[in-house]
């Protein structure tokens, strides 16, 4: 096991980057050779090459990352004409007309033996390469003019232009639109002469809203209730009902902490148990209380500078302290800091400029630099909550230790400086009793002894003294008597001078950089040196064309399995205007309209006609929108890995409901945790605090719940804007076997052998809380075959009958009855109708 | 991007007819679209495990990865130093010490040590091999033994990871991961990337084995040697197969009428699912069951008893789940990393581990699996010549990432050679130095994939196994 972190990682290369290079100091002092080259050169291609498509791209891929932008090693700088053309410190390196007298292709050939080959390391130039370089210094090395290439594309690009409202597009088949969205939607689908599908059935309606909006599904009662309705309102009121749900903020809590990476361990080899519950909580509240969006960002990127921060501004910091830490890789967690707001709130992939400017994306590397200068300068600490009676309760308590601690060291040092005295006075049988290390240095002579044989020798010693006995049970007593005081992680500032990382080596601090934003997009407002909280305002600022854009996205794509704007997390030059552009401009200007009300944008989108479409396939539009990037129907999409876990506890009534908390330990197969390098154990929470909403389930990251991971939960390595739905046979054995499961299924059995009369009521009961709709009658019989079969059969399996009913049956029962309906029950919570929301 | 409309067309064909264990239209959307977004669309509902055409004629099938976690002691077992002998116990030069990092030793010019163990030379080939590993010196005309590959971490948790995912950070998909994704899986019943672990497991956990960004598909599935071994595996308490069989069949009809109702072609990859999660129900178990494997060869790997999880079992079950089609076998087993103890406790792993690897590869060559099954041997990087802790029975080495010695075989493998060569100390690589990376492009090249073209889209920028690195070792070629 390693305990000193080696901080060598960096000498290779970070992802992006192109080869390994070692930076060596090199001088352009090479004998000029003969002028039609020098032997062993490959020769010049026989063709005019063009710069920009071929010799530039073969410089920045072998040449820049020592000679460009960032590094100009030996003084050469091979990224702009001017500098090129100059030179190094030891003189051209480039002559036009003559590539054999050009230092550059004679080192990039090895012409000279006992000069080094460009470049030291990585992949270097074929042969075909260095003839193509050849013919383009033979004819002349033209070098066109440079456009401002970057910083024109950027400028053109859609996403970084601020949305401009759209008008709203007139339609032809205006009754089947309920708001703007609907608007632009059929307006593109009636240019193409397509049809929206039909309004998804009443049950089918609410329960996916239901699940969409509070990752729980409706009782069989309020859908009867909702069936029936004949208001014309009653679809809106259900909306409204379910926004004000304290459930919607678990539900869309858990979106968003894919996103903020959270998990309650640090990760790395040691993945040490953290207390950032409260800022999971926090998330819970800002989404019921529908903190404005603006602010959201605010208080979780900069709450603690905010002035007169309150608590719950700084428990808010702890977005950013659910990056994994490793104290001795403290930049790995600003990286992820800087990376993840990238992702989150711009949409962009700024993590490849960690070594590079951006290939695509007009981001130097020295912005990228600035970004990460205004996470550099904060600190991630426990932050607490306690009253200022309480923590000086506590600091009292802590002095008392202290002082005793003060004591007991100057009592050690006394007892370090009488060791001849003790030495002598000790018997042989006292000697052999001694520890196996404090013989060893027994045996030393005096003046020999290293500080570690005198330290082990004290400890002997001191080990056998009674008042060193007494101090240290002291010392014990009272440190238990310290008060632990409840705290959260939090982030503070803590100004830091920062320095780019040449090639994004940390162990290789280039330049200073001051906290800035990239030019390409708008500038920033702050007075003196830029602060994170500046860096939050500017996010947020009306004239970001990214953030409000990149939000509405994200919410789309939790109801319609796709974003408008696809990847979502890529709103970079690389993604060209998507489809129904103006559709997320106008949500985008409307949810700054409406004070960045998020409940308002979910409101928007739910009661469109949109989202109210019937999910099942349409056979006329799967060769023209496989897609579905039309949006001519709803689609079916499997429920997240918690929301899997809420539903059947929900339908065996074993859900616990309480919002909010420290996270619970459900059951877990055994050896999960073994071998972890921290120590951890399970012990499967109290009470009913095993069946809480999966999203309270404590996250370890090295070794997290299987269930949670088999059904594609996030890693929490870095931010996840979107899970997979994997499908797999595993995924399989748990719906079927996993004892939790097991459990719910013997749960709704007993409910609906409580609830309903004969076998027919009892099955319409099972289907209406799990699929909220009653059986089809050939659904019915196969389900009412299996029911008597099974029936049969457990009457006469006396052991099994009670193994599959479980314990604890209500009295009087017969077994095979509550065994059978277990059996009907797990079928049916294992359907892939019950974990998808149609 | 797997860019081969040959091999869509394949996997299509093959969907209702021969499903893959687990069916991710997402994962094959993917491998055939730009578009990743398009994910789980109804119009791409092959499985995404069904097997799938390499990029070109590959030489090995399948994998196994025999990962000796902790960094074996290359100096003691396969690089035998007749001047670290002769410079015992003398300061390590200083030019040696140029460029080197070591995890733990703080002393400033740490001692070289010789390796206590006598080495000879085996084989036609003539490879040294120490008396350590007597029984890996029976096999070495079938190996390449590879003495100079270099990680650059030299922490356990990173190393590990950069060997087995190609990158020195948690969250990447597994070498596993990768080919499961790139191949599918032969296996009708049984997971294509399957995980035994015994002794010590490594430091960085499931993440060596662990899907990444790719979908959780192609996750590793460990067969844990306590208690089930796959999660899940074991039906309910009352549930007999009948009774199992019977259920599925419910939930298959109910889910097909909501297939016809709907036309997601989720739903018939799920049924897919359903029924390849009752064949494992029956095919884990029988793939452990080894009552059917004869006395010979129980003794030819070393297991004493069956029942007992051990390196040993692992290593016969390896060979059984490849026969059965599975794509990649990996092993892990520990702790190799001797800090200290090194006399007593690289013996007891020799011991555990070395007749049973000797037996995989015999028994492989036996049953002409050997010829498409590429086997692996070695761990995240190596030990110092120089001594860790005093010359006493608790000596130990240290780590050593710049030059360390694994082996492959079969699978396209050239036999019976040594490959690379290092300082007269055993320090640094003096000619053919492979950074992991190459070694990962060529065990994808032995597969028939080229690990520049098998790519994944994740957040805006298309990944691969080698990140922006990686070389064919061409001298690894059969």
């Amino acid at each position: 096991m390693v305990f000193r972190r080696d901080q060598d990682r960096w000498d290779s290369a970070r992802g992006c980057a192109p080869g390994v290079w070692l930076l060596l100091v090199i001088s352009w002092t090479i004998t000029v050779r003969a002028a039609e080259g020098p032997a062993g050169v490959p020769t010049s291609v026989s063709r005019a090459v063009d710069f920009a498509s071929e010799v530039r791209p073969l410089l920045a891929k072998h040449c820049f990352a020592c000679h460009g932008e960032d590094l100009q090693e030996g003084g050469l700088r091979l990224d702009r004409k001017d500098a090129a053309l100059k030179g190094g410190k030891q003189g051209p390196a480039i002559v036009p007309g003559k590539s054999g007298e050009s230092r550059l292709v004679q080192f990039v050939a090895g012409a000279n033996a006992k000069q080094i080959v460009m470049p030291p390391e990585g992949q270097r130039l074929s042969p075909e390469e260095i003839g193509v370089l050849r013919a383009w210094i033979d004819r002349g090395a033209a070098w066109p003019d440079e456009a401002p290439a970057r910083n024109a594309k950027a400028a053109d690009h859609w996403a970084f232009k601020r949305p401009l409202r759209p008008a709203v597009p007139a339609v032809k088949h205006t009754a089947w639109v309920s708001n703007a969205v609907d608007a632009f939607v059929l307006a593109r689908l009636e240019a193409q002469n397509i049809g929206p599908a039909p309004e998804a059935d009443r049950a089918t309606l609410l329960r996916r809203l239901s699940l969409d909006l509070t990752g729980l599904p409706p009782s069989p009662e309020d859908v009867a209730r909702f069936v029936a309705d004949p208001a014309a309102d009653a679809y809106e009121r259900w909306v409204d009902r379910l926004l004000d749900s304290p459930h919607f903020g678990e539900r869309w809590a858990r979106h968003w902490l894919d996103l903020a990476r959270y998990a309650d361990s640090s990760g790395y080899e040691f993945d040490i148990p953290r207390s950032v519950w409260r800022y999971r909580d926090w998330v819970i509240g800002a989404m019921n209380r529908d903190l404005p969006f603006d602010r959201f960002v605010i208080e979780q990127i900069a709450g603690d500078l905010l002035p007169a921060a309150s608590v719950e501004q700084t428990v808010a910091t702890g977005f950013h302290c659910n990056a994994m830490l490793d104290p001795n890789l403290r930049w790995e967690a600003v990286l992820d800091q800087l990376n993840t707001t990238g992702t989150v709130l711009l949409g962009l992939t700024v993590g490849c400029a960690q070594c590079h400017s951006h290939k695509f994306d007009p981001l130097t590397q020295r912005e990228y630099y600035q970004l990460y200068a205004f996470f550099d300068s904060a600190g991630i600490s426990d932050f607490e909550l306690a009253t200022p009676a309480e923590k000086a309760a506590r600091d009292v308590a802590q002095a008392r230790v202290d002082a005793l601690k003060k004591q007991r060291t100057e009592y050690e040092a006394s007892l370090k400086e009488t060791l001849v005295a003790w030495e002598s006075g000790l018997s042989a049988e006292e000697r052999a009793k001694l520890p196996a290390p404090a013989q060893a240095a027994l045996s030393t002579v005096t003046t020999d002894r290293s500080p570690d044989q005198v330290s082990r020798l004290v400890t002997a010693r001191a080990a056998g003294d009674v008042r060193h006995q007494t101090m240290c049970r002291e010392i014990d007593e009272r440190s238990q008597e310290v008060p632990r005081l409840p705290a959260t992680l939090a982030m503070r500032a803590e100004p830091r001078e920062t320095r780019l990382f040449v090639r994004g080596n940390p162990e290789r601090p280039g330049g200073l950089v001051r906290p800035g934003v990239p030019a390409f997009l708008h500038p920033l407002a702050a007075a003196g040196r830029p602060t994170r909280l500046d860096l939050a305002r500017w996010l947020v600022a009306p004239e970001n064309p990214l953030v409000a854009r990149v939000a509405v996205n994200h919410l789309w794509q939790r109801y319609f399995g796709l974003g408008l704007v696809e990847p979502v997390n890529d709103f970079g030059v690389q993604t060209p205007a998507p489809l129904h552009q103006e559709l997320l401009d106008w949500l985008a200007t409307e949810f700054m309209a409406r004070g960045w009300s998020s409940k308002a944008v979910h409101r928007l989108i739910v009661c469109s006609a949109t989202y109210r479409q019937s999910s099942h396939a349409r056979s006329d539009l799967q060769t023209i929108d496989p897609n579905n990037r039309l949006l001519a129907r709803q689609r079916r999409l499997r429920v997240e890995a918690e929301i899997i876990r809420d539903l059947s506890l929900s339908a065996g009534g074993l859900l616990a409901t309480r919002l909010g908390g420290p996270s619970v330990y459900p059951y877990q197969p055994e050896g999960i945790l073994d071998d972890r390098a921290t120590k951890a154990a399970w012990t499967v929470s109290p009470g009913d605090d095993r069946f809480r909403r999966g999203l309270y389930t404590w996250t370890w990251r090295l070794t997290p719940h299987p269930m949670l991971s088999l059904f594609d939960a996030p890693d929490a390595s870095m931010a996840c804007a979107r899970r997979d739905r994997s499908n797999t046979p595993v995924q399989a054995l748990t719906l079927l076997n996993d004892p939790t499961f097991v459990a719910c299924a013997r749960g709704l059995a007993r409910r609906v052998i409580a609830e309903a009369g004969d076998d027919p009521a009892r099955l319409d009961r099972a289907f209406q809380i799990c699929l909220n709709r009653s059986p089809a009658a050939d659904e019915a019989e196969v389900l009412l075959a299996l029911l008597r079969e099974q029936l049969a059969e457990l009457k006469s399996e006396g052991d099994a009958a009670s193994q599959i009913a479980g314990p604890d049956l209500p009295g009087g029962a017969e077994v095979s009855q509550y065994a059978a309906w277990t059996v009907v029950c797990r079928a049916l919570s294992s359907l892939d109708e019950f974990v998808t929301r149609e | 991007m797997r860019d081969d409309p040959q091999s869509f067309q394949q996997s299509r064909r093959q969907f209702f007819g021969h499903c893959g264990l687990g069916l991710a239209p997402l994962a094959l959307a993917s491998l055939l679209n730009e578009d990743v977004a398009a994910s789980s669309t109804p119009a791409a509902a092959p499985g995404a495990l069904s097997e799938r055409l390499p990029h070109f004629a590959p030489r090995a099938k399948r994998v196994i990865f025999l990962y000796m976690v902790g960094g074996p002691s290359q100096l003691d077992l396969f690089e035998p130093k007749s001047e670290l002998s002769k410079r015992d116990g003398q300061p390590i030069p200083e030019s040696f010490l140029k460029g080197t990092k070591f995890a733990q030793i703080q002393e400033k010019q740490p001692r070289l040590m010789a390796s206590p163990w006598k080495f000879a030379r085996h084989g036609q080939c003539g490879a040294d091999v120490s008396e350590l590993l007597p029984h890996t010196a029976t096999v070495v005309d079938h190996l390449s033994i590879v003495k100079t590959l270099k990680a650059d971490d030299i922490n356990h948790a990173f190393a590990e990871l950069q060997m087995n995912t190609g990158w020195r950070q948690f969250g990447r998909p597994s070498m596993g991961s990768w080919v499961s994704y790139g191949l599918g899986s032969e296996s009708r019943d049984l997971p294509g990337f399957t995980v035994l672990l015994s002794g010590m497991r490594p430091r960085s956990k499931s993440a060596n084995y662990a899907n990444g960004f790719l979908p959780s598909t192609f996750q590793g599935v460990p067969l844990r040697s306590a208690g089930e071994p796959i999660l899940n595996l074991t039906s309910p308490g009352g549930f007999s197969p009948a009774r199992q069989r019977r259920s599925i069949g419910a939930i298959n009809v109910l889910n097909s009428k909501r297939l016809d109702v709907t036309g997601d072609a989720e739903i018939a990859a799920r049924i897919a699912a359903y029924e390849m999660a009752f064949r494992m129900q029956t095919s884990a178990p029988e793939l452990l069951d080894l009552g059917g494997e004869d006395g010979a060869t129980l003794g030819m790997y070393g297991i004493a008893d069956a029942a007992q999880p051990s390196f040993a079992r692992n290593c016969l079950l390896a060979r059984r789940l490849v026969e059965r089609g599975v794509r990649f076998v990996q092993l892990f087993h520990g702790d190799w990393d001797h800090h200290s103890n090194l006399a007593s406790g690289l013996p007891a792993q020799c011991r555990q581990t070395d007749q049973p690897s000797a037996a995989l590869i015999k028994d492989l060559a036996a049953r002409g699996l050997l010829d498409d099954t590429l086997v692996i041997w070695g761990g995240e990087f190596g030990r110092t010549s120089v001594a860790q802790g005093p010359k006493d029975a608790s000596v130990g080495r240290d780590h050593n990432i710049d030059a360390f010695t694994m082996w492959l075989a079969g699978g396209g493998i050239k036999p019976g050679q040594t490959l690379g060569t290092t300082d007269e100390l055993g320090c640094f690589a003096t000619q053919d130095s492979f950074p992991i990376h190459d070694l990962q492009a060529t065990i994808l090249h032995l597969l028939g994939l080229d690990h520049k073209r098998l790519t994944y889209r994740f957040q805006g920028r298309d990944f691969r196994l080698t990140d922006v690195h990686g070389d064919v070792i061409g001298k690894l070629l059969g």
